[in-house]
């Protein structure tokens, strides 16, 4: 689509959502846009970072996603330790956890997009990331729907570093345990790497600003798999296929007040909006150009698709809500899940390789 | 037109689709309860859904 109708829709939409939802949504639509123009046009693929770490021993990637990381936690703790209004994303250590983060974190790659991955590119009209998002949004609702049969395998209460150590320790210790990590990625890949790379640069800084207003106005730091869920949910419920009073999770006040809400009142659901928005923006000028698939690839990433949607439920977020959300507003639970996902996407990368990705 | 943009269309439409009919489905928007535009120093304390939450 050409970039002037599509100027026109968006300013339609952002028109309506000021008028028939409501201004802080529409402000948070555009947010949005920027963060899937940002992702798409800097192709911040925290997979694709990940992936080339692994098996080209390139840093480049990981190492704008650890100045994401460093940039977002220096404005998020210190505002969240001034402003009381404002939530972390705190979710439970458990065993949930940990299965959910390795499934993620392998299917990820096998599905080449995580959660905001499949956002951008399904944007930019890649044709396997559009066809993942439905499936990724039921296997969200599903993992949900399952979620305290999992969380009854064991858990504790989530585990805040500000709660713990205050907003300067909380800071001092992620700071820290970036620059750990950067030194175990520094083991691996060796010497004379090229470490920097101005497309990841500009991509981290763009993303933490966003990342920052979107905690400053919803409240809440940037999530991506809740609303998809929450989508899902609906159209369940819609076709009686589903009763949320019967369900744990749904039937928990905020969950079922919501089912009853539009999804256009929804943070979670309107970022995700503006991102696949924002990447539309970009690839009206540079379409994306991506090899044909064979009928057995579509399914596997179908399949994967629907499975990383319902893992990142049972991980209480993907590199967006737990990784990024989770570490840049001090949730232990962040911490927990890198390693973790990391190990699934060091089988998934094998298994990526093996179908012919 | 390929493929590639076919789907580009259906996967717009169904997008659009969605979000009319839960417009039109869900209940009507409190206008005069929308929350601050920005939450930070609002007073409010906010209640929206996010991944990290268990419950």
């Amino acid at each position: 689509m050409k970039r002037l109708p599509l100027a026109a829709l968006v300013a339609a939409f952002f028109l309506f959502l000021v008028f028939s939802v409501s201004v802080r949504q529409a402000v948070l639509l555009l947010v949005g846009m920027g963060m899937g123009a940002a992702l798409a046009g800097a192709r911040f693929g925290f997979t694709t970072g990940w992936r080339q770490l692994i098996e080209q021993r390139d840093p480049r990637g990981v190492t704008g996603q650890a100045l994401l990381l460093a940039l977002a936690s220096l404005a998020a703790l210190p505002l969240m330790g001034q402003f009381s209004e404002l939530n972390a994303a705190l979710g439970p250590p458990s065993v949930s956890l940990l299965i959910g983060a390795f499934v993620f974190g392998l299917t990820m790659q096998i599905a080449d997009g995580c959660g905001s991955g499949t956002l951008y590119k399904a944007g930019l009209g890649v044709p396997l990331n559009m066809g993942i998002l439905p499936l990724f949004a039921f296997g969200s609702f599903l993992g949900s729907v399952h979620l305290d049969q999992w969380l009854s395998l064991g858990q504790t209460e989530p585990v805040s570093l500000s709660a713990q150590f205050g907003t300067d320790g909380a800071l001092a210790l992620t700071l820290g345990l970036l620059a750990l990590a950067l030194l175990g990625v520094r083991a691996w890949v060796g010497s004379g790497k090229q470490w920097i790379d101005k497309r990841w640069v500009w991509g981290a800084v763009a993303l933490a600003v966003l990342a920052t207003l979107n905690l400053l106005l919803a409240g809440q730091p940037w999530g991506v798999v809740y609303g998809f869920g929450l989508w899902a949910a609906k159209v369940s419920v819609a076709l009686g296929a589903f009763d949320p009073a019967a369900n744990a999770f749904w039937s928990q006040a905020g969950n079922a007040q919501r089912l009853t809400q539009t999804v256009l009142m929804d943070v979670t659901t309107i970022t995700s909006i503006g991102i696949l928005a924002g990447a539309l923006w970009v690839s009206a000028k540079s379409p994306s150009a991506d090899k044909p698939l064979t009928a057995q690839q579509w399914a596997i990433g179908l399949v994967a698709g629907f499975v990383m949607g319902y893992s990142s439920r049972l991980a209480f977020g993907c590199n967006v809500g737990a990784m990024l959300s989770g570490i840049s507003t001090g949730s232990l639970h962040g911490w927990i899940w890198v390693p973790l996902a990391f190990a699934g996407t060091m089988v998934g990368v094998r298994m990526r390789r093996r179908f012919g990705f | 037109m390929s493929t590639t943009q076919k789907l580009q269309w259906v996967f717009w439409l169904g997008l659009a689709g969605f979000l009319a009919w839960d417009f039109s489905a869900s209940g009507p928007v409190d206008l005069r309860n929308e929350p601050p535009l920005i939450a930070a120093g609002s007073g409010q304390a906010t209640s929206g859904g996010h991944c990290s939450m268990a419950k």
